[in-house]
């Protein structure tokens, strides 16, 4: 190995002497000696550099290749295989530079340049500049691959900006095409990187590109394409006349002109001209934007496809042209008005030449040609305009909807998010003619090809139905027969063409109020059905969740409303109860929302509709998606739970005790201060507990249990724990739906039952009384929502009434009443997201014990108090309860304009007095916060607090204090 | 050299298209078509106009058919095979695969049906098409030394092409029929940037606007499903090709995405291998289609099948295509006779039916009755609905064609006379191009490009490979001196790069040109470099104060001291400075320069660049010598006058 290498450098050494370049056949030794052994020796690296760098130095008429390997071979050298190498190799290079670069062949010297340059950028340590003179020079020499190349990189070389400017400007007129490109690239750059800031200079540069878009070479023209549109951009910054800013401030003026407006009935036509005048403004500003709009519109009919896209696609940043303009792109003959407008340009002859006319129908073309590149970049261009201009918005969406039909998938979603962006942007109007575009192609089409469009398709016709009600409205009635079961009781619904008018009808009761009762009930259960899929595409405007309640009320809504659907409405809930497993009954017992009478119907239907409205609104969206997640994860907690209760029953009381600990940790995972503030986590948190003393107090239910094993007065207990939970439940948690309300109060029933079967704890008389009011609550709330209570509540009321009827108020003890306990089943509980928790927190700030509160023994002190107050509302009263040691309680009534308004959460200040200051230096007392609720359907006072805060207030110990608070 | 186009179909008409153009000597022949509206001789071009003795062979270098409508290729079997024509016949592939069904289909028609007398036999087709040399798109075909031909997409039919002829320095392009947006199945036309002389282009359309298609195919498909839809029955008469696949292209994928059973039919023959051909042409189809074909070829109609005759009584709706496209006869007329009595079916026609057909007919009014012959009338009951579908580009189509190409003269031909007129008005008026639209058996004459053969000289070529660009600012003279709004906006920056323009055409003494570059004409020539040198003498007001003391010193201007010269120079060179602000002016003492004018202090009497008549009085004046060379004319001008109208100090 070694006796190779010292060949090569010999034949190296010999080739030298004889001031010849070395051969390529030596160079191919060196590069496979430096490339294959891994570990060449820093002696041998530095010999074979000193053997290039001096073959570098011998100029033979031959030596032009042998150069250029040699200095490839030098930077791979030191880029690839040796960096350490690269600090000699450039100062080499650079040092020998001089002759290499100045070297008669501009092709050796762009090769040296290029090994400087590639082996600086490589080190940050190396700093290389390309002299600008070299630069130019080598640009001018008549080597054209060389020019090319310089051209391409000459942002690596760093430059002046300016003499690059002049030197790509000048080269933009090189007769050869490819030059020409690359300096029309490399002023793009320019533009890009905003370095001018003379405007002649950019009037210049864009002359010269309008000049060039008549090149004959496709690559050209493209690229000048891309030139003025960096052009605009920068004559907009550099003018600070952005379209946009100058469109803010037209909209800014034209709002406060409105507001005067208002005041005074006579600026009405002072507004038109001050209209007028601003648009005057807005058209001098953005004349080079006119300028270049027109120019690119000629080339949307340039005959090379690349030149069409990238014309579009500069046309689509354009921030703002004139309405007259705009509707021209739309039509192919020229409209009047512009005829008549010229295009003030500032810039060459040529400019002149390009008319309006040019602008004809711009779009339309980019939307019918042949590629689907062009067909999108048009689409996706459309939708920056269709804000300006509404009349614009309303003639695109005439040939959107056809590209919604396209035959490339790219451009049909493209359509669709333009129609959506113009949909956010409140410039969608949709018209018949579009609608049946709508529903009878596009929506077919992702049948059976492109499901994937299906969510974004629903979701611009939801967006329909919600703007335009009473169309919406048409359309299903006219094709309502097709929603409606076949002859043979088959419905459509895998159709996606159902699905969509599904989703066109559901969404109508957005719109209007007055519209909801056209629509039969019987499509809101039908879209029940689809409910996954449909919530899916709404994903943007409601939650699943959110959408079943809104389903279900407005299947019963509309249901209640109009008469003759009542028929059919009751004998569809004949079908739900006798076909209990059928999904709308689970659906409908799932959701309730209080309707009352029918005659107070309509205003409910309306504040229904509101509270809708605002849901759907984007607001509430975010807030949403956060206690969907909570929600969820509950709801995944209670089924566990209610899978449990079946271990219960069987008595595996241990095991039970276990799983709904593990239950109630998964529950503490969640943030321990949203626990708190969190409705469903501290619902779940309560019903944990309740469900916890429900498996320890069955225990005493089972056969096989024996009564020893258990301490007497532990049922009693228990039962009592329970009993207050559960009233807890009822009260700390307001916004139950009607199905948590019945969860609760059945198991507050079988509380009653258990305390009657054990007649040794029961208190017969209140417990009956209780069980009687409980079980005809349940009964009536089952009416409201028109839901069949469950076998164990029908099963409580019979055995009630038997008791009433037969025994007559005798041996009581003698009824089984823990018979009716096993037809007792633990529900399957789902929370519904309006579950809020009211409670109360007191702080005292700056109090402890070792910087407790002064007071003045015998006269009244002011304990100041931060109330944090969680989901108050106006109905609720607060109240402090202040116990010292002393065992003397004081109240404090909260006035309720302190707190006000119901909100989610408030924070107070509030200094309690406390007026009984006891006789003594300390005296510790603790302030409870006590929540009343005026209730009006119970007409009962209850009381509730939230654990209770202690606090300390301590008597200064010195006496220093006492004498000056009683001096 | 000119260009000489002859005329002899489609001039302000549509119908047989045929153009004989000479081009640098070699004559093409555009296109060979009949007129489909004449049976008699006029239904040809008059061919005799090419060569009275018909010796078409020496007359013609080539004919080149653009595709295979018959109105574009129909004459070709009679020119070659009864004419004797001989000569090389160009035509692309789909064209010469085509063309003999449609000329087949034609001859049959002409010969079985109408009982005339026959023109040209099934041989003679096939030999005429023996004679056809096939060319791709954008191969440059070498028809002689001198004679390059070039095909272009055109789009219209399949197949159908525009042609590029290049004779020497002169070119043109003949663009046949063309449509310059896509349909269903062909894309639009697409040729390259090129340096034309001449643009034969066709004008159907000249004076139409359409917008966008998709209405007009939604207006179509929304005709045909109602009809269906209420049972009917749909009758779409049209030509076997093109159209016919256009649209059931749109009806299929329309029955696919509406899943509708109902059946499409087409009348078998010519149709269906039409369709075969369009399969195996996929590569001139739209790139929509190409796109796809792939995974599903378009012409593979899923609900399209053959039609059986006992059908056409079948109660069931149904959709037809037959041929012919005017219901002129054959079985689409056969149809029509069946269901035009039923009001519940549908006849759709096509956007153009010539005069005498029964489709002319029920374009114009809806008659109620139509009668067939003495015998034979038919109750129309049925509905008509008029398609709105063209494979012809419209005016729009034309103008942005020609503004493409943008060549030197424009020839209008296969359009309707007033249209083309106001076609042929835009094109001059907006683009500013030479126009005419010929009548037939007309000759236009326009001049061509030709070019002088040059060597070079090798300073010149390296001149030319070295950029040589130079800016400039729009300079300040034409600001001051116009000072209108027009000037105003004139360039800022303007950049010319004249590294071609820089070299001098010289005839040798072997009479051969040459061009050299303009140091070495010196050379060449033997001659001394000449210079013109302007030169004025120039009397300068000096104030009186200055006077006084100078009065003694003018008559003995030779005294004048060194330090007096130059302070008089001084007061001059501070003056122009002042008024030329920006200008670059050195001062050597004795005289001034700036750019090559030179001046300085004149002390002759009788300097013979003084112009003696001069009003002013010596006294009062000095004079200054002032010299320039031609380049700095103006700028001497300038400096001359604010020189009289000064007063130094």
């Amino acid at each position: 190995m070694e006796l190779q290498r010292q060949q090569i450098l010999q034949t190296c050494e010999q080739s030298l002497s004889l001031s010849k370049p070395l051969s390529l056949q030596a160079l191919a030794a060196i590069r496979s000696l430096v490339n294959n052994i891994p570990n060449t020796s820093d002696s041998t690296l530095s010999s074979i550099l000193e053997t290039l760098n001096r073959s570098l130095q011998v100029s033979a008429p031959d030596s032009l290749t042998s150069h250029h390997h040699t200095l490839k071979l030098l930077t791979d050298l030191s880029l690839r295989h040796h960096p350490r190498l690269s600090r000699l190799v450039f100062d080499s290079l650079s040092s020998g530079s001089l002759s290499l670069l100045s070297s008669g062949s501009a092709r050796l010297s762009a090769d040296c340049l290029a090994a400087l340059v590639s082996i600086s950028e490589q080190d940050p340590d190396l700093v290389f500049k390309v002299d600008g003179r070299l630069f130019v020079s080598l640009c001018f020499a008549p080597c054209v691959t060389v020019r090319l190349w310089l051209l391409r990189n000459a942002e690596r070389f760093g430059v002046g900006t300016r003499l690059l400017f002049t030197v790509l400007l000048g080269f933009t007129k090189d007769p050869y095409p490819y030059v020409r490109r690359v300096a029309l690239d490399g002023l793009s750059g320019l533009c890009k990187s905003g370095v001018f800031e003379d405007v002649d200079v950019i009037k210049g540069c864009y002359c010269r590109a309008v000049e060039l878009l008549l090149d004959a070479e496709d690559c050209v023209r493209r690229a000048t394409v891309r030139v003025i549109d960096y052009i605009r951009y920068t004559r907009n910054v550099i003018g600070n006349m952005s379209a946009n800013g100058v469109k803010c401030l037209y909209q800014d003026a034209k709002r406060i002109i409105e507001q005067i407006g208002s005041f005074l009935d006579l600026v009405h036509c002072k507004c038109n001209q001050f209209d007028n005048w601003m648009w005057l403004q807005l058209l001098e500003a953005t004349e080079l934007n006119v300028d270049v709009w027109l120019t690119l519109c000629s080339m949307v009919r340039d005959m090379s496809m690349e030149v069409r896209v990238e014309a579009f696609d500069a046309l689509g940043k354009i921030g703002l042209v004139s309405e007259d303009i705009l509707l021209q792109t739309l039509s192919k003959k020229v409209l009047g008005v512009i005829k008549e407008k010229k295009s003030r340009s500032q810039c060459t002859e040529e400019c002149f030449e390009i008319s309006a006319s040019a602008a004809a129908g711009a779009f339309l073309h980019g939307l019918e040609d042949e590629f689907y590149e062009v067909r999108k970049s048009a689409c996706s261009s459309l939708r920056s305009f269709a804000v300006f201009s509404e009349k614009f918005a309303g003639e695109a969406l005439n040939l959107l909807v056809d590209m919604v039909n396209d035959d490339s998938v790219a451009v049909r979603l493209q359509a669709l998010e333009t129609m959506h962006h113009m949909a956010t942007c409140d410039c969608l109007k949709v018209q018949e003619k579009h609608m049946h575009m709508f529903l009878g192609t596009l929506v077919d089409s992702c049948d059976y090809m492109y499901p994937q469009d299906e969510a974004d398709v629903f979701s611009v016709l939801f967006n329909i139905g919600r703007s335009h009600g009473k169309f919406a409205v048409r359309i299903i009635e006219e094709v309502a027969q097709e929603i409606e079961p076949d002859c043979n009781g088959k419905l459509g619904f895998d159709s996606a063409s159902v699905a969509a008018f599904l989703v066109l009808a559901i969404s109508i009761p957005l719109s209007c109020d007055q519209i909801i009762h056209c629509i039969s009930p019987r499509i809101f259960s039908y879209a029940v059905t689809l409910l996954g899929r449909i919530s899916r595409a709404l994903s943007e405007f409601m939650n699943q969740d959110s959408l079943l309640a809104y389903l279900s009320q407005c299947s019963r809504l509309s249901s209640f409303s109009s008469t003759e659907f009542k028929g059919q409405d009751q004998s569809l809930h004949q079908v739900k109860s006798d076909n209990p497993d059928h999904s709308s009954t689970e659906i409908s017992s799932a959701v309730k929302i209080p309707v009352q009478e029918i005659g107070d119907e309509a205003s409910e239907t309306q504040s229904w509709m509101c509270k809708l409205r605002e849901l759907v609104t984007a607001e509430g969206r975010c807030h949403l998606e956060v206690d969907d997640e909570i929600i969820k994860s509950m709801n995944l907690v209670l089924i566990k739970v209610k899978n449990v209760w079946s271990l219960v029953q069987s008595g595996y009381t241990k095991e039970v005790l276990k799983i709904l600990r593990f239950c109630k940790e998964e529950v503490l995972t969640f943030n321990t201060e949203s626990l708190g503030s969190d409705g469903a986590l501290a619902f779940t948190w309560q019903y944990l507990q309740v469900v916890k003393l429900l498996a320890k107090a069955w225990e005493h239910f089972m056969p096989r249990k024996k009564l020893s094993h258990i301490e007497t007065g532990e049922l009693e207990l228990l039962l009592g724990k329970l009993e207050r939970r559960l009233r807890e439940i009822r009260c700390r948690f307001i916004g139950l739906s009607k199905e948590e309300e019945l969860h609760v109060l059945e198991l507050i029933i079988l509380t009653c039952l258990m305390r009657l079967s054990k007649v040794e704890i029961c208190c017969y008389l209140t417990t009956m009384k209780k069980l009687a009011s409980t079980t005809s609550h349940i009964e009536c709330l089952c009416k409201e929502v028109s839901i069949e209570p469950s076998k164990f509540v029908i099963e409580v009321r019979e055995s009630l009434l038997e008791i009433s009827t037969s025994s007559c108020g005798t041996s009581f003890s003698s009824f089984p009443f823990n018979q009716l306990l096993d037809s007792f089943f633990l529900k399957k509980l789902m929370l519904c997201r309006n579950i809020r928790h009211i409670r109360a927190k007191l702080d005292i700030p700056d109090n402890s014990s070792e910087n407790p509160l002064p007071f003045v023994s015998g006269l009244p002190v002011a304990i100041p108090l931060d109330i944090t107050l969680h989901n108050m509302s106006t109905e609720n009263r607060l109240w402090l309860r202040i116990t010292t040691s002393e065992e003397s309680t004081r109240y404090v009534f909260l006035d309720p304009d302190l707190f006000g308004e119901c909100s989610k959460v408030q924070k107070l200040s509030y200094t309690a007095p406390f007026y009984m200051t006891p006789n003594s230096f300390v005296f510790m007392h603790q302030i409870l916060a006590i929540i009343y609720k005026v209730s009006g359907c119970y007409g009962l006072l209850r009381t509730y607090t939230k654990s209770p805060s202690i606090c300390k207030i301590q008597a200064p110990r010195t006496k220093n204090v006492f004498d000056d608070s009683s001096s | 050299m000119a260009i000489e186009c002859l005329v002899l179909g489609a001039g302000q008409e549509i119908g047989k298209s045929c153009v004989v153009v000479t081009i640098n000597g070699k004559r093409i022949m555009f296109d060979c078509g009949m007129h489909m509206g004449y049976q008699d001789r006029r239904r040809y071009p008059d061919f005799s106009l090419i060569s009275k003795t018909r010796d078409f062979d020496n007359a013609l270098d080539c004919i080149i058919i653009t595709h295979f409508h018959l109105d574009h290729v129909g004459a070709l079997p009679y020119f070659t095979e009864v004419c004797g024509y001989r000569g090389p016949i160009y035509m692309t592939y789909p064209t010469k695969a085509l063309a003999p069904l449609m000329l087949e289909d034609y001859r049959k028609v002409m010969v079985d049906q109408r009982g005339e007398e026959e023109q040209f036999t099934s041989a003679h087709i096939a030999e005429c098409m023996k004679k056809v040399i096939a060319v791709d798109l954008k191969q440059s075909v070498q028809v002689d030394k001198d004679l390059q031909i070039r095909a272009y997409y055109a789009g219209h039919v399949l197949g159908a092409a525009m042609f590029y002829a290049k004779v020497g320095d002169s070119a043109m392009v003949y663009t046949g029929d063309y449509n310059m947006t896509p349909d269903r199945h062909l894309g639009a036309a697409q040729i390259d940037r090129l340096q034309l002389d001449l643009l034969i282009t066709e004008s159907t359309y000249a004076g139409t606007i359409r917008d966008s298609k998709y209405a007009r195919e939604r207006e179509f498909l929304k005709a045909v499903h109602k009809c269906v839809a209420g049972g009917g029955k749909v009758l779409i008469p049209t030509f076997a090709l093109g159209r016919a696949q256009e649209l059931c292209i749109l009806l299929d994928d329309y029955w696919e995405r509406m899943k509708l059973k109902v059946p499409i039919y087409f009348s078998a023959g010519l149709t269906i291998q039409a369709n075969m051909y369009y399969k195996m042409l996929i590569s001139w189809t739209s790139q929509k289609v190409k796109e796809t074909y792939a995974t599903h070829n378009a012409f593979d109609f899923k609900n399209v099948r053959n039609f059986d005759r006992s059908l056409i009584d079948a109660p069931s709706p149904c959709v037809l295509f037959a041929t012919p496209g005017m219901i002129s006869g054959g079985f689409s007329l056969e149809v029509f006779k069946r269901w035009a009595p039923d009001e519940m079916n549908l006849v759709t026609l096509p956007g153009y039916c010539v005069a005498g057909t029964i489709g002319h007919k029920l374009m114009s009014g809806k008659p109620t009755k139509i009668d067939l012959d003495k015998d034979t009338q038919i109750d129309v009951r049925c509905q008509i609905h008029q398609l709105s579908f063209s494979p012809h580009t419209d005016a729009k189509g034309i103008m942005d064609l020609v503004k493409f190409l943008s060549p030197k003269h424009v020839i209008l031909v296969h359009g309707e006379k007033p249209k083309m007129a106001t076609l042929k008005q835009r094109i001059q008026s907006e683009l500013g191009i030479q126009c005419y639209d010929p009548a037939n058996k007309d000759s236009v004459c326009v001049p061509s490009t030709h070019f002088v053969k040059a060597g070079a000289s090798n300073a010149f070529i390296r001149s030319c490979l070295n950029p040589n660009f130079k800016f400039s600012k729009s300079s300040l003279e034409d600001k001051s001196d116009s000072g209108s709004q027009g000037m105003k906006s004139m360039p800022w920056l303007q950049i010319s790069d004249d590294r071609v323009g820089e070299g001098i055409l010289v005839l040798e003494k072997n009479k051969k040109t040459k061009v050299v570059h303009q140091d070495e004409l010196l050379h060449m020539l033997g001659e001394q470099k000449h210079e013109i040198q302007f030169a004025y003498c120039c009397p300068v007001h000096i104030e009186k104060l200055e006077q006084t003391e100078t009065t003694d010193l003018i008559p003995t201007n030779d005294k004048l001291s060194a330090s007096d010269k130059s302070s008089v120079i001084k007061k001059l060179l501070v003056k122009l400075s002042s008024e030329l602000s920006e200008a670059n002016i050195h001062d050597f003492g004795e005289h001034i320069q700036l750019e090559s004018f030179h001046v300085s202090i004149c002390l002759k009497d009788n300097c013979p660049y003084r112009i003696t008549d001069s009003l002013q009085s010596k006294s009062e004046a000095a004079f200054f010598c002032c010299s320039w060379s031609e380049a700095d004319e103006k700028l001497a001008r300038r400096i001359i006058s604010i020189m009289e109208n000064c007063n130094l100090t």
